[in-house]
């Protein structure tokens, strides 16, 4: 028995006349968390795909060294439940326990409260998946490989909608798993948590194997940044300070029943507002509100000074206000249409001439925003969902700020974002506050709030805990205000 | 990418046209089988214009099923708009007037539908199923369970819509089916609504929140639909001079939604080509007229109809696979 439990040599994709991998070399060792790194695009997710055999590879060599079948679990980025079952019902999906030939629901309810007590997860087995939060179907997600006795686990990007506390825990557990010598393979963006969590590290960059070593002192976050992109990155000098004009919209004592209260901001012309918090803490709901998802609340909403009435998404867009949803998959993308196609569907009628969309013009826009946002795409023609996370993100993006909108929210901006892409989406953020487009952003990601935000709002349990300005918010703050504590006075 | 046709090019090409193929595939085996008497003049006119009613209705089934939905009722419609278009025609003897009189009460017919869907989002299938029941009882009630014919001085203009030839040999239904398959597939692939029909029913929810106005875009897709149903109202009672409330329009709904499965479109919506419908509608009247060529007890040929109708899902779904 060697060390490696995966050893790939020469792995090789096509897709048509795109080659994707050219000859990568990949090894896990036994026992170990191994982070998979690279920009969107770049095949890791392909890598994957190939050995888990969901995809067949064109050239190279495999070897798992295990004995048993289906040793290797994928998780993948966007999440596989069933949200009309219960969690333990998907825990058990496709290998439910019997007894004679009944559904042995007692049973598989204890083997699921066990597997979550474990994992440290307070969770009714009972609960039905659409009732749970995003942090908590991935953590189902977890437990279901772990149920299968997977050797070798895959995890894709799979804190991105955890809160940190459930990192923690997610932490702790692999480290025990890692103990009894599971192995896992970790692909994320978040390279302070490969850092915390990783014995190796290998780097991908456009098909190709760039680094790949172990995680020791001499590893740090700029260097792994440096392999990925290329190039020396840099956050600091992003922030430009800008003249903010008067209010564009302003928001008095917003209300929805069982989702916020008491909600009062306002937001000046060409300014960056950031609004964080934990999981649960309104965010989302208070801006699907604003932007007319919601007929039934209660408050007042000024847009340019006058009150308006959101009672649906086209008066938000008349009004010049987009919104780019978060949750990609569900309310971003859609997926029967062609890239061009989603990146046009809410300004259709700017290319009317007469009765018919002059497909022309169309595709002189849709070409201007493949190129201002730098969109990795082969042909604008294909279907949305034959690009990759981030490029998909990037053309939604595209989607929300071509029509010329005064104010833009941002749920989540860089869902799924790879650190290059990130930084450009941010770039473009800032270079439009300056012509004076207003930003709501949306986040749980401290550095990001921090990084672009003139202003922001910490709330709590569907309340704004407080308002702080760009100087007094630092990453302590925020933590401390979002989980329900007070600043001390200076 | 052209002039580079090989693997896997191919093969999306093959899916892409899958509905062209089995029609192809048909039609070629109908050639061998029946070749001089299927390939005549008569039948293939006959062919068309036959099927023109369904054609025609099948075109907006097509829109409805993009959007997400399905509608049961376009053969009851077609029932009460012939009573509507008939009763006005016969007592005005204003053609326009009667034809008007059908588009207003389909329009009606289509807001009710699409109101009832998109904004109280009860089920397509069980809105489409009470007001089927409805509008067939409605104009069994107002016939007494009969029919009516298109009477009066004016009659012979109102029979000469559907029974007259363009260039002396073309049925004029054929041409009504025509210049309905070129507006649809306008409609359908180059204007804002048409390319929101796709989007809400890939993705209503996404779709909201890019600001198209969902209940706007199904309202506007079974008024369509209504309005098609007008049209199939007016040549069917045309032709043969009269509507029948019991049995007039029944199970055209089956044929309209059949049309377009065999044509490719996605019963979970989304996807679907108006002119893959057309050969949907053309697949269709091909096997009902072989069974006619070949002598097969008529009602075996139901039978026949549904197990085609399977297995060219079936192959499209074979084909359709990566």
């Amino acid at each position: 028995m060697s060390d490696y439990i995966v050893n790939m040599q020469g792995i090789e994709k096509s897709f048509g006349s795109n080659q994707v991998l050219h000859g990568v070399d990949f090894l896990l060792k036994q026992g170990s968390i191994h982070a998979l790194l690279g920009e969107n695009g770049t095949g890791k997710t392909t890598l994957m795909n190939i050995l888990t055999g969901i995809l067949s590879k064109d050239g190279g060599n495999i070897t798992v060294d295990d004995k048993e079948n289906n040793c290797i679990a994928f998780i993948h980025q966007e999440l596989t439940l069933v949200n009309d079952l219960n969690v333990y019902e998907n825990l058990f999906l496709g290998c439910e326990l019997k007894k004679q030939g009944h559904l042995d629901k007692r049973s598989m309810y204890e083997k699921a409260t066990e597997i979550l007590m474990k994992m440290e997860i307070e969770l009714d087995p009972n609960t039905k998946v659409e009732d749970i939060n995003a942090s908590y179907k991935q953590v189902v997600e977890i437990a279901r490989a772990l149920m299968k006795n997977a050797k070798v686990i895959i995890m894709d990007e799979p804190t991105s909608s955890l809160t940190n506390v459930e990192i923690d825990h997610v932490f702790t557990l692999m480290r025990g798993l890692k103990k009894q010598g599971v192995s896992f393979v970790f692909i994320s963006h978040k390279l302070n948590e490969v850092l915390e969590i990783c014995d190796e590290y290998t780097v991908m960059r456009d098909g190709c194997v760039v680094a790949t070593g172990e995680v020791d002192q001499t590893v740090t976050e700029a260097s792994l940044a440096k392999h990925m992109v290329g190039k020396d990155l840099s956050y600091d000098d992003l922030y430009i300070e800008r003249e903010i004009g008067p209010d564009i919209m302003r928001v008095e004592n917003l209300e929805r029943e069982r989702e916020f209260e008491d909600i009062n901001f306002h937001i000046g012309s060409g300014e960056i507002v950031g609004f964080t918090g934990l999981l649960g803490d309104g965010r989302s709901e208070i801006f699907n509100t604003v932007y007319g998802c919601n007929k039934d609340y209660k408050g007042k909403i000024f847009i340019g000074g006058k009150e308006c009435i959101m009672h649906s998404t086209g008066k938000a867009q008349k009004q010049k206000i987009s919104y780019l949803p978060r949750n990609r998959k569900e309310n971003g993308i859609i997926k029967d249409l062609s890239v061009g196609s989603n990146m046009s569907i809410s300004i259709l009628e700017r290319f009317k001439s007469l009765l018919f969309v002059d497909k022309k013009k169309e595709k002189t826009f849709v070409d201007e925003y493949v190129g201002k946002l730098n969109i990795k795409v082969a042909d604008t023609k294909d279907l949305i969902t034959s690009l990759s996370g981030g490029n998909q993100q990037k053309a939604i993006l595209a989607k929300a700020i071509s029509s010329n909108p005064k104010l833009v929210i941002l749920d989540n901006p860089t869902q799924g974002v790879d650190i290059g892409a990130k930084l450009e989406i941010y770039e473009i953020i800032m270079k439009l506050a300056q012509q004076g487009v207003s930003f709501v952003v949306l986040s749980s990601e401290a550095q990001e709030i921090l990084m672009l935000c003139d202003r922001l709002y910490v709330l709590f349990h569907g309340k704004v805990k407080k308002e702080l300005t760009r100087k007094e918010a630092n990453e302590e703050n925020i933590m401390i205000l979002a989980t329900g504590g007070n600043l001390k006075e200076a | 990418m052209k002039g580079k046709i090989g693997g896997k090019n191919w093969k999306k090409l093959v899916s892409n046209n899958s509905a062209l193929i089995s029609f192809i595939v048909l039609f070629i085996l109908s050639i061998m089988l029946k070749g001089t008497m299927f390939l005549s003049v008569s039948n293939i006119v006959n062919i068309l214009r036959n099927n023109s009613i369904i054609g025609i209705i099948a075109l907006g089934m097509t829109l409805i099923i993009i959007t997400g939905g399905i509608d049961l009722s376009v053969g009851s419609q077609l029932a009460i708009l012939g009573v509507v278009v008939i009763t006005v025609f016969n007592s005005t003897q204003n053609l326009l007037l009667a034809a008007i009189s059908g588009a207003v009460a389909a329009i009606i017919f289509g807001v009710i539908t699409g109101i009832l869907v998109a904004k109280c989002k009860i089920p397509a299938f069980i809105v489409t199923l009470g007001t089927m029941n409805i509008y067939r009882a409605v104009s069994q009630y107002l016939l007494n369970g009969g029919g009516l014919r298109a009477a009066g001085t004016s009659s012979e203009a109102y029979t000469f819509i559907s029974n007259s030839n363009l260039f002396g040999i073309i049925p004029m239904p054929i041409v009504y089916w025509i210049i309905c398959v070129i507006i649809i597939a306008l409609i359908a692939s180059n204007t804002a609504v048409g390319r929101h029909i796709y989007a809400v029913g890939s993705n209503e929810k996404a779709s909201k929140l890019s600001g198209v106005d969902t209940t706007k875009v199904k309202c506007f897709a079974y008024t369509i639909s209504a309005l098609l149903v007008c049209v199939a109202t007016i040549v069917e009672t045309s032709r043969l001079g009269s509507i029948n409330s019991s049995s007039s329009g029944t199970s055209y709904e089956m044929d309209a939604i059949a049309a377009a499965v065999i044509g490719g479109t996605s019963m979970a919506g989304g996807k679907g080509k108006i002119l893959s419908t057309v050969l949907g509608t053309l697949t269709l009247g091909i096997i009902n007229n072989m069974m006619n060529l070949m002598g097969v007890n008529s009602f075996l040929v139901g039978a026949v109809k549904g197990g085609i109708i399977i297995i060219a899902v079936l192959l499209q779904m074979v084909l359709n696979k990566e």
